[in-house]
């Protein structure tokens, strides 16, 4: 017999759900999700993973556009990673078949997913290519106007069919409404031969639902293409949105060394050489753009549309009005002025000291020394547009991202540098083998501020949002709603610990000047050694960087203590070499498959930190050593944080030790992520159990924590808690008193009583 | 509660803080624990701690478990077992988490589920299997005698070096393919550690247990492990983690009553079997099992003549089951298990009319009523409506395997049957 799935009203909005029950917390979340759209405001949610959030945000906002048929909104769901996204869109599609099956054609809605070319493209030819740049320039070679018009003359030249076809059905491509995932798409595409990238991105402005990744919002050079066209009855919904303030700054933060530059100067002396050519050969259509930019005409208009070779990172608006200054309208001008921005930039890349200016005193030693304006500078990227797209055809074939890479430099210090004069730096870092030039922004405000404005209401959520009055002064806005959701347990299935003191109760922490302290290390040591012992498969361990890791098992390798934990399990590392850590887990995974159990050592902000799950087994414990700040002496982040006590008002140490924590609680929350799941968690450092640093934990982390121990009573805790959690339980939880999974009944129980008295 | 928890912490610490020069026997209560297990009244007096209940709810759904699954149908039983016990007797086993040791208590109750086993299975045999520094011992081959068993185990009491689950279930799996197809092949293991060092691919060793029908159970000592949870669902038996030595007890002994049988051996089966007969007191003679010259005690092979001490047992002359007619019929009653009491509910049943017949259990004819004369828990059976303690409910499921409520109904009948 097929169980029901739950309808139930929440206020005026009758919700789908397309499952038999439904978590106290999800309901909640759903009633404060309601509440926000109702205000048509921005709201930040936290609620731990593992209790369904995306299912309870898609059920809740197209159960909302169902029932307002006459101003339907619009979801555009922000994921992090392709892997997510296509987890977003396999639920959507449940929910999306069960509300069609209730309520027939009229619920019917078009999903698609937005994911690079890489990723949708079905040309085998494209595909071949190895990596995201070179499948994106494959396709240009094979999609780009000029080419195509090139191929109407000349038969040799070879052009992707997919994007023939899509292009034939002009206007008439659509996608039948549905919920499409990228292979859909992809599947989609190839039965008819149109091309899924390009059709998906056709569809955007169509979709009810769009699921892609952050940068297609945030990053002003993207945004400006796919998203300019979303309508303002929008909900964005950003998720795993924890770091949000940190993508927000990567956007518009560029980093320039010296083999960009290298490459940045190869680049233009082929355009030197194309230029010349052209010359020769159709010095008229050098002149015919010219002539237009004289008129001031905007390059815009006949080039939008199908082409988008280099698009524009911000406000474009400004630049229309304004006609291309002089000195670089003609082609071979503008190369001028690109080289001796080139020069300049190497010479300043060759200082030895570390240097910090901010961009006003940037743009006028530049106008000093190399001569160019800082309305140049504004122009530049544009010019370098229309010099590639119009006149000169340039061949693809040319790797020129290193170049776009300086020209974003050039754009950002044009603009920022009038409107935000103090929220960018440029930090000249000199290190034993490379100087990088950096250009850093230090308000993620500045990125997201467009979102905020222009769409009616933004979510904001992720498992680990604490605390959660941060996050709006950071990105500045103003939430209507703000809440941190407990989770409702069956059973306590997590157990987090703060460890102060080693098995001779001396204090372990990895202070600067305790860290090298041997007794610290030795009680380091000996906890994981005990661990190991008693906690089956996998552990997984943090530390707070690579070269402090390092360190650390040097010594334990001389003392034997690496010995005596290989004993027990097997011991992986992670690198800084993506090949190499991956081979790490994918054996580190085996290991646990098989019972010979492993330890895996990782770097709180590596990569295995942020994007890698170790469930179930993998991780049956993960113990932090150390609390992770952030390099403090990093001439950025002081940079950064100067800004944010200048403007926000924000205490360094305050935003220290939130990152930190925050990151802390991503990385132990990597262990659980689901109800059924159980897990064990050691912050390993006597500061955690101090206020400041033990109120910023998650809050469904703080109910469980077991402070100020030592490392005989951690095991002893362990113990206990493995074994208590191998018996079998009562996944509904009746029978402990508490609901932990409410039914179609207790909803409609609840809508008579009211809300209030649910149990938790 | 936390208030609680909060002072057992701080008086902890203390404990700790001069734990320097504490002797070993302390360190034993520090580790134990048991004030943690104690329980304040709401005066502030202490209160024994009372399990009974919380026994009796274990029991309850053990049955519950089990009726559930026979519910509807009569299942069909494996009545004839082939059993390898394996012991883990790696380093792991040495821990003192358990008093005196891992090994010593599982050795206890090895030694009692075996007792057990036999009489409840007295058609099946056992064999001992340990592993020890990576490697895989058979300690006896399988056989139907008790005290062989139990003699060999209690001999090789000594901890050491890896564990390996592969080379275990590869011995088990040669030992188990030789049987009878009849016969149910079953290993139970105890594993005390938490890692398994193997040779080669335990996924394939595993999948070769499946192919021929071995039925996988694993009891944890200490920890859910992946790989063992993953063996004992591939291949259909039960994974359990025992939280302490009464739970390791209560966990063995639900492996001694007969599994229900595996479907493709459900088909009816002739087993050819021997009855044979006690041999003469005095008669000496040399026994088939140990090569010994006996007197008296012993049973001959009604085929071949052989002697054998113990019954069951299989004749090593001719390979004919030698079995006794009493063991055949104590494996009856698996096949036809008496139904669930009912839970009587304390509240409701003050006006019931029967209330009079409440006060004593009719098992043991103890009172049924709790302190200050208020009813207290008690059963009652489905058919004859006789009312039971908790004891009588378990005694009755677990041993007996009668009911005596209605047994005494049905015996006035066939009397007074005899008797026209």
């Amino acid at each position: 017999m097929r169980k029901k799935k739950m309808i139930f009203k929440i206020e005026d909005v009758t919700v789908y759900f397309p499952y038999e029950n439904i978590y106290p917390e999800q309901y909640e979340y759903m009633i404060e999700l309601k509440r926000t759209l109702d205000a048509k405001g921005h709201c930040l949610l936290e609620m731990p993973t593992g209790t369904g959030k995306t299912i309870a945000l898609l059920s809740l906002i197209t159960s909302y556009r169902l029932s307002r048929p006459d101003s339907p909104i619009k979801l555009v769901y922000c994921t992090r990673t392709v892997h997510e996204m296509e987890k977003t869109l396999a639920e959507l599609k449940v929910l999306h078949d069960y509300q069609v099956s209730q309520l027939g054609a009229q619920a019917k809605i078009l999903a698609i997913g937005l994911s690079s070319r890489k990723n949708l493209c079905v040309n085998p030819k494209v595909l071949a290519a190895e990596n995201r740049d070179s499948v994106d320039a494959a396709c240009r070679k094979r999609t780009a106007s000029w080419v195509r018009d090139m191929a109407v003359e000349n038969k040799n030249v070879e052009l992707c069919d997919y994007f023939e076809n899509h292009e034939k059905a002009g206007e008439n491509a659509l996608l039948p409404p549905g919920v499409y995932t990228l292979e859909d798409l992809r599947t989609f595409g190839k039965n008819r031969g149109w091309c899924p990238y390009f059709l998906a991105r056709h569809m955007v402005q169509f979709a009810n639902v769009i699921v892609y990744s952050y940068q297609y919002l945030l990053d002003p050079k993207v945004a400006g293409i796919i998203s300019k066209e979303l309508q303002k009855e929008s909900v964005v919904v950003f998720d795993e949105a924890h770091n949000i303030d940190n993508v927000c700054i990567e956007a518009l933060s560029v980093s320039v060394r010296r083999v960009t530059l290298e490459g940045a100067n190869r680049n233009l002396n082929k355009i030197r050489q194309e230029i010349d050519r052209f010359k020769a050969t159709d010095a008229g259509r050098l002149r015919a753009e010219y002539n237009r930019l004289v008129e001031g005409l905007a390059l815009r208009g006949d080039l939008s549309g199908t082409d988008q070779w280099l698009a524009n990172p911000a406000l474009p608006h400004d630049i229309l009005k304004e006609a291309v200054p002089g000195n670089i309208r003609r082609a071979e001008h503008f190369v001028h002025v690109l080289r001796r921005l080139l020069q300049y930039l190497g010479g300043r890349l060759d200082t030895e000291n570390v240097e910090k200016e901010s961009p006003v005193s940037f743009v006028s030693s530049l106008n000093s020394q190399a001569g160019i304006e800082q309305k140049t500078l504004k122009f530049c990227y544009d010019r370098l547009h229309s010099l590639h797209v119009n006149p000169l055809k340039l061949q693809i074939q040319m790797n020129l991202c290193l170049f776009r890479q300086c020209a974003t430099l050039q754009l950002l210090l044009g603009h920022m540098q009038g409107a935000f004069p103090s929220s960018l730096s440029l930090t000249t870092k000199e290190c034993l083998i490379f100087q990088i030039l950096y250009c850093s922004c230090h308000d993620a405000s500045l990125a997201i501020k467009p979102v905020f404005d222009r769409f009616q209401s933004v979510v904001i959520t992720s498992g680990t949002l604490s605390p959660i009055d941060l996050y709006p002064r950071l990105l500045s806005f103003n939430p209507v709603v703000s809440r941190s959701f407990k989770m409702s347990m069956t059973r306590d299935c997590i157990c987090p610990m703060v460890l102060t003191r080693g098995s001779d109760q001396l204090p372990v922490s990895t202070k600067f000047d305790m860290r090298s302290d041997p007794g610290v290390v030795r009680n380091y040591g000996k906890l994981l050694v005990e661990m190991v012992s008693i906690v089956p498969d996998g552990v997984v361990c943090f530390f707070v960087s690579y070269s402090y890791m390092d360190g650390i098992i040097a010594t334990w390798s001389e003392t034997g203590i690496l010995k005596e934990i290989m004993q027990q399990k097997l011991v992986f590392i992670e690198t800084q070499d993506v090949v190499e850590t991956t081979l790490a887990l994918d054996n580190y995974r085996r290991a646990c498959d098989r019972g010979r159990g492993a330890v895996f050592f990782s770097v709180a902000r590596g990569k295995v930190a942020e994007g890698i799950d170790f469930d179930r087994h993998y991780g049956r414990l993960v113990v932090m050593y150390g609390v992770p700040f952030q390099y403090t002496l990093s001439k950025i982040l002081l940079a950064r944080l100067e800004y944010l006590r200048d403007t926000f008002q924000i205490k360094e140490g305050d935003f220290l030790t939130f990152d930190a924590l925050r990151q802390a609680a991503q990385c132990v929350g990597r262990v659980i992520r689901s109800k059924a799941d159980y897990g064990m968690m050691i912050f390993a450092d006597k500061r955690y159990s101090r206020h400041d640093k033990r109120s910023k934990l998650p809050g469904w982390i703080l109910s469980h924590l077991r402070d100020n121990l030592s490392t005989d009573m951690a095991i002893h805790i362990a113990r206990e808690f493995l074994r208590k959690m191998a018996q079998p339980y009562d996944k509904a939880g009746t029978t402990m008193g508490k609901k932990t999974l409410l039914t179609q009944e207790d909803l409609d129980k609840m809508a008579e009583t009211g809300v209030q008295d649910m149990v938790y | 509660m936390s208030n609680e928890r909060k002072r057992t912490i701080g008086e902890e610490e203390e404990d700790e803080e001069d734990a320097e020069g504490i002797g070993e026997w302390e360190r034993s209560y520090v580790d134990d624990r048991s004030w943690e297990a104690l329980q304040e009244d709401e005066s502030g007096l202490l209160r024994p701690i009372d399990n009974s209940a919380i026994y009796h709810a274990q029991y309850r759904r053990r049955l519950r478990l089990l009726s559930a699954a026979a519910a509807g149908t009569r299942i069909q039983k494996g009545l004839i077992r082939y059993l390898y016990i394996v012991i883990d007797f790696s380093r792991a086993a040495a821990e003192t988490d358990f008093r005196p040791s891992r090994m010593a208590v599982m050795a206890k109750h090895v030694e009692a589920f075996i007792r057990e086993f036999f009489d409840q299975n007295p058609l099946s045999q056992i064999g001992l299997v340990s592993i020890k520094n990576g490697i895989a011992h058979t300690l006896t081959d399988l056989g139907g005698s008790p005290e062989s068993h139990i003699k060999a185990l209690m001999g090789k009491l000594e901890p050491l070096g890896d564990s390996s689950l592969q080379n275990a279930l590869e011995l088990v799996h040669e030992h188990l393919n030789q049987v009878p197809s009849y016969g149910h092949r079953e290993v139970l293991i105890l594993y005390s550690a938490l890692c398994t060092c193997d040779p080669g691919d335990i996924m394939e060793t595993i999948q070769k247990c499946k192919k021929s029908k071995l039925r996988c159970s694993v009891i944890g000592l200490s920890a859910e492990m992946f790989i063992c949870k993953h063996l004992c669902q591939e291949t259909g038996g039960l994974y359990s983690v025992a939280v302490d030595e009464v739970h390791l007890k209560d966990l063995l002994l639900e492996h001694a009553p007969p599994p229900p049988a595996i479907a493709e051996f459900a088909i009816a089966n002739l087993i050819k079997m021997g009855f044979p007969q006690r041999a003469a007191e005095g008669a000496v003679a040399i026994c088939s099992c140990h090569k010994e010259v006996k007197i008296g005690t012993g049973y001959m092979c009604p085929r071949c003549k052989a002697r054998v001490c113990e019954l069951p047992t299989e004749c090593t002359l001719c390979g004919l089951t030698l079995v006794s007619s009493p063991h055949l019929a104590r494996s009856y009653h698996h096949l036809f298990p008496i139904a669930q009491f009912d839970e009587v509910p304390t509240v409701s049943s003050l006006n019931d009319p029967r209330r009079k017949l409440r006060k004593n259990c009719f098992g043991c004819q103890q009172s049924l009523l709790g302190a200050g004369n208020k009813p207290g828990p008690c059963v009652t059976c489905r058919k004859c409506k006789h009312y039971f303690c908790l004891d009588c409910d378990i005694y009755i499921h677990e041993s007996l395997h009668n009911c005596p409520g209605c047994e005494s109904i049905h015996r006035p009948k066939s009397v007074s049957l005899m008797e026209e």
